[in-house]
């Protein structure tokens, strides 16, 4: 029968032909991630590094704007390590807070309280049920020595804050 | 909206094209709270408003960015926060985003299309009217009616009246002058009358005497002129003479 197909075809001159055609999308995202204000470390004392204003230092602002409400959420984590740093031969304790600092809509005050923790608290997870833009801080501190109070070598230390908005 | 307010000049050729404010709502999550921010407009409307309810919400910062369609800042009246319930506004501000229209009005660049040429500025005189000023207000203000027109009134009035009384004595004087004129004349009338009586016997007494005749007679019976009196007159010389004599 296999044959007799191919006979067939033969005779007819019949040849077979096909195209792949490709079908295009961009999706823009709904959702943008800004850095409002920059974030740096004040040193109260030898072994503290913090953002903390009464410290000299400066709580970093992150703005997320969203046009389509219920449909991300965003993650933000305060720092657990230095990104550049001098060589560190002894522990480096981290502590941090990550706040709503202000919105563009009184419907978004219950994000706080709505938020979850991940990753041993360090980051904190907001369901942006509403569209509109919103204002996170991020606190750090960072204590050299293990509870010891060591103090920290010199040189510039540098940490990251990360925020990301994820569909959901 | 004056130029303190905004921070910039206000003049014609800014327009507003957004508002951003901020504020932070003080409150407790059960309490009733709405916060309205807006400007009005020049009918007592508002030219944008925005209004936040925070009942049953967190209090917490607030941002909000409100587009406005270009609006000239002419249009634009007091601005405001106003809040209902219980709760309160802290650190409050309100950035107004702008554009300027340089050209708006044709004389501000030479570079605008119909540039017309500034108009010299024209000093404003202010005219002092009396009537206006305090002073004169003080001095001439109506203590009593001395020397005022009410008063000069009533003191007409009394004048009349006296002059009334007066014209009225007068006038009875004079009647009474007259009922005693009549009352001569009367008297004198009737002498008269009875004079003329008298005197009349004597109008038809006959005189004794005889009638005096004319008994001047002209000699030649004839007057003639005399010719050299009017060959005399017939001359101006005598005449001109006069006229000179005067000026001598």
């Amino acid at each position: 029968m296999r044959k007799l197909a191919l006979l067939l075809s033969l005779i007819l001159g019949v040849t077979s032909a096909y195209a792949g055609t490709n079908i295009n999308g961009n999706v823009e995202s709904r959702c943008t991630v800004n850095t409002d204000t920059a974030g740096y470390y004040g040193n109260p004392n030898a072994y503290t590094l913090t953002t903390l204003p009464a410290s000299a230092g400066q709580v970093p602002i992150i703005r997320i704007d969203t046009s389509l409400a219920t449909a991300y959420k965003a993650q933000i984590s305060y720092p657990t390590s230095f990104s550049s740093s001098p060589s560190l031969g002894d522990t480096v304790v981290w502590t941090g807070a990550v706040a709503v600092d202000q919105t563009s809509s009184s419907d978004m005050s219950g994000y706080q309280a709505a938020s979850t923790t991940a990753d041993g608290g360090a980051m904190r997870i907001y369901p942006l049920t509403v569209a509109g833009a919103t204002w996170f801080s991020v606190a750090s501190v960072a204590t050299y020595g293990g509870g010891q109070q060591k103090a920290f070598p010199g040189g510039s230390y540098t940490a990251v804050v990360v925020a990301e908005c994820i569909a959901q | 909206m004056n130029t303190p307010t905004l921070g910039v000049s206000a003049e014609t050729g800014l327009d507003i094209s957004g508002v951003i404010y901020n504020y932070t709502a003080v409150k407790d999550l059960e309490d009733d709270f709405t916060v309205t921010v807006g400007n009005e407009d020049l009918d007592g409307g508002y030219i944008w408003k925005d209004t936040e309810d925070w009942s049953g919400k967190y209090g917490m910062k607030l941002r909000k960015f409100i587009p406005i369609p270009y609006t000239p800042i002419e249009l634009f009246g007091k601005g405001s926060i106003a809040t209902t319930g219980k709760g309160s506004v802290e650190d409050a501000s309100v950035i107004y985003m702008y554009r300027w229209d340089l050209c708006r009005n044709a004389q501000n660049d030479k570079s605008c299309p119909n540039y017309i040429p500034p108009l010299p500025v024209i000093p404003v005189i202010e005219i002092y009217d009396a009537l206006e000023d305090e002073f004169v207000k003080d001095a001439t203000k109506e203590t009593d009616d001395v020397g005022t027109d009410k008063d000069e009134d009533t003191r007409e009035t009394e004048e009349e009246e006296e002059e009334k009384e007066r014209l009225e004595i007068a006038m009875a004087a004079s009647e009474n002058a007259l009922t005693i004129a009549n009352t001569a004349s009367q008297a004198s009338l009737l002498l008269r009358i009875n004079n003329a009586t008298n005197v009349s016997s004597y109008y038809v007494a006959q005189i004794q005497g005889g009638v005096y005749r004319e008994s001047i007679a002209l000699q030649g019976g004839e007057i003639v002129d005399n010719r050299k009196a009017l060959r005399s007159l017939a001359q101006d010389n005598l005449m001109n003479d006069m006229i000179q004599e005067q000026y001598k």
